[in-house]
């Protein structure tokens, strides 16, 4: 055998070398995995789909089991490391979390809680979660500070996780949500899709973006965790700042250099600008995205539903069908 | 309780080509740092899983465009890596990783394959999509035809860019058993493509 077929630092084989020239196109280009929150980009927007579909394939195979123990007196916790503690008792090796208790993680504990059978929770340090709601169909934590990793497989809208200024829905995906003691939220979504809703202020955060959450204002404009920090801190300007002064000129950036992925941010952004703007939101979203044909700027400047779900399916992302039939079956 | 899909062989033959080496041939895959790699990760360390996503990507998706169409790969590339993360607690030797994993790849490929309603075939290249050439597909297309062993190894080794001794370290396989699947994958190889 050729060295070069074993070892391709030896002298190159022209044949091998050709096949290789051919083939070497076709090598992973996946980016590296990233699972912690603002540095993650490893799902493709695509995903989605087969993540629903190897949901609806495991919650096929689990069957009753799943429904009886979704069912059952609590979730089990583990200790990961340090003394985690559910209602002030240590969790030891393994212990329930019921309904109504808390569990609580120091500066040196994380522990793990099993969600029923469709994922797991790991909560990392210096962090309170509350167990409100475990019942078949329907799973809600509160988050009231830290962090916690979410990794759900079941369908969409199952498991909710409420904080103090926003509720984060998992639409089958893997996430990352962090409360401060501010009650200041950041979610970071590293696969499928995360809904974060506050009284009507909507956000759909795809994998790779993130998305901060204020109380008493809700979820911000979610965007990508590679837009330039520039790009992100504008955002938040035009989220969060109320000075009026400081917000157009930020407007004016987020608008002029939102790459045509951000096509995703300024889609958000139509619906939750003052109508003042809304007009520039729309001009700098089509000449990302064109608007889609049947679709007019009147029917969006006036905040027309069927028009924005419209223009989202044409971003490439996902259908806005499937997430609207969520929230007509499970809330 | 979700029971994780059996390890399939990694090693089969066809009829009429020479045999692979026996799935018997194999050693432990990892290093301790690699396992303890495993092991953080399995207890929720994020950065450890990203740490396994870079080593061992070559090898899930080199699996998976052994057998999928080459658009969905990436999606079940990463499909595999979000069931690899989610069940991780349950591989209970972190030596046989490359060799579990590699394992979720091929049945995520085939429950893929089962399921997919049946589509017409589109040209290898259309007006807008990435260049491939049709000889590189025409390559693919004639390794895909391959038995696995051979299949798997050498879209390690002419696809992914692995070494021999990196393809056996990462698929638990001996390297007097990859140096003899990529020998005889060559040569079988050479005949599809009607080379000398």
């Amino acid at each position: 055998m050729s060295d070069y077929l074993w070892d391709p630092s030896a002298t190159s084989d022209p044949e091998i070398e050709r096949l290789e020239r051919l083939l070497r196109p076709l090598a992973a280009k996946t980016p590296p995995v990233r699972l912690s929150v603002r540095s993650t980009r490893w799902l493709t927007a695509r995903f989605l789909a087969p993540a629903l579909g190897v949901a609806a394939a495991v919650l096929v195979m689990v069957g009753a089991t799943w429904q009886s123990s979704s069912r059952s007196f609590g979730w089990t916790v583990a200790s990961i490391s340090g003394d985690p503690r559910v209602e002030s008792a240590p969790v030891g090796a393994v212990a329930h979390l019921a309904v109504g208790q808390s569990l609580v993680t120091d500066a040196a504990s994380r522990a793990r809680i099993d969600v029923s059978s469709i994922g797991e929770v790991t909560v990392d340090v210096n962090s309170r979660v509350r167990l409100l709601e475990s019942r078949d169909g329907r799973h809600r934590l509160a988050l009231d500070r830290g962090t916690l990793h979410a990794v759900i497989i079941a369908p969409p809208g199952q498991f909710v996780v409420d904080t103090p200024s926003a509720r984060a829905t998992d639409l089958g995906c893997v996430y990352t949500l962090h409360v401060d003691d501010d009650g200041v939220g950041l979610l970071g979504v590293q696969a499928g899709w995360v809904a974060f809703e506050f009284d009507g202020r909507e956000s759909f955060v795809p994998a790779g973006a993130s998305c901060r959450t204020v109380p008493r204002a809700g979820p911000g404009t979610p965007r990508y965790d590679d837009a330039n920090q520039a790009f992100q801190d504008s955002l938040d300007e035009v989220d969060y700042g109320g000075d009026p002064a400081r917000t157009e000129p930020s407007l004016a950036y987020v608008l002029q250099h939102a790459r045509p992925r951000d096509a995703m941010t300024l889609w958000h952004l139509v619906s939750r600008i003052d109508a003042a703007h809304r007009g520039a939101v729309i001009d700098a979203l089509a000449a990302r995205v064109a608007m889609p044909k049947g679709v007019s700027k009147e029917n969006v400047l006036r905040l027309d539903r069927a028009s924005l779900d419209a223009w989202w399916n044409a971003l490439g992302l996902d259908d806005a069908s499937w997430w609207r039939m969520w929230k007509r079956e499970f809330y | 309780m979700l029971v994780f899909p059996r390890l399939q062989p990694v090693l089969s033959s066809g009829d009429n080509v020479p045999r692979a080496a026996e799935p018997t041939a194999r050693r432990p895959e990892s290093s301790p740092a690699v396992g303890e790699t495993i092991r953080a990760a399995a207890d929720g360390d994020q950065d450890a899983f990203g740490r396994l996503y870079a080593d061992y990507v070559r090898l899930v998706h080199a699996i998976v465009l052994g057998r999928v169409p080459r658009g969905d790969v990436d999606d079940l590339v990463q499909d595999v890596f979000l069931t690899a993360y989610s069940r991780l607690r349950e591989l209970r030797d972190p030596a046989a990783f490359g060799s579990w994993i590699g394992s979720i790849a091929r049945n995520r490929a085939t429950d893929f394959l089962r399921q997919r309603r049946p589509q017409v075939e589109l040209p290898a290249e259309l007006p807008g999509g990435d260049a491939i050439a049709s000889e590189s597909l025409a390559v693919l297309d004639a390794i895909r035809k391959l038995p696995e062993a051979y299949r798997d190894t050498l879209l390690l080794r002419l696809v992914e860019g692995m070494s021999g001794n990196e393809i056996a370290e990462r698929t638990g396989l001996t390297p007097a058993s990859v140096r003899v699947n990529l020998h005889r994958g060559m040569k079988l190889l050479r005949e599809k493509l009607g080379l000398p």
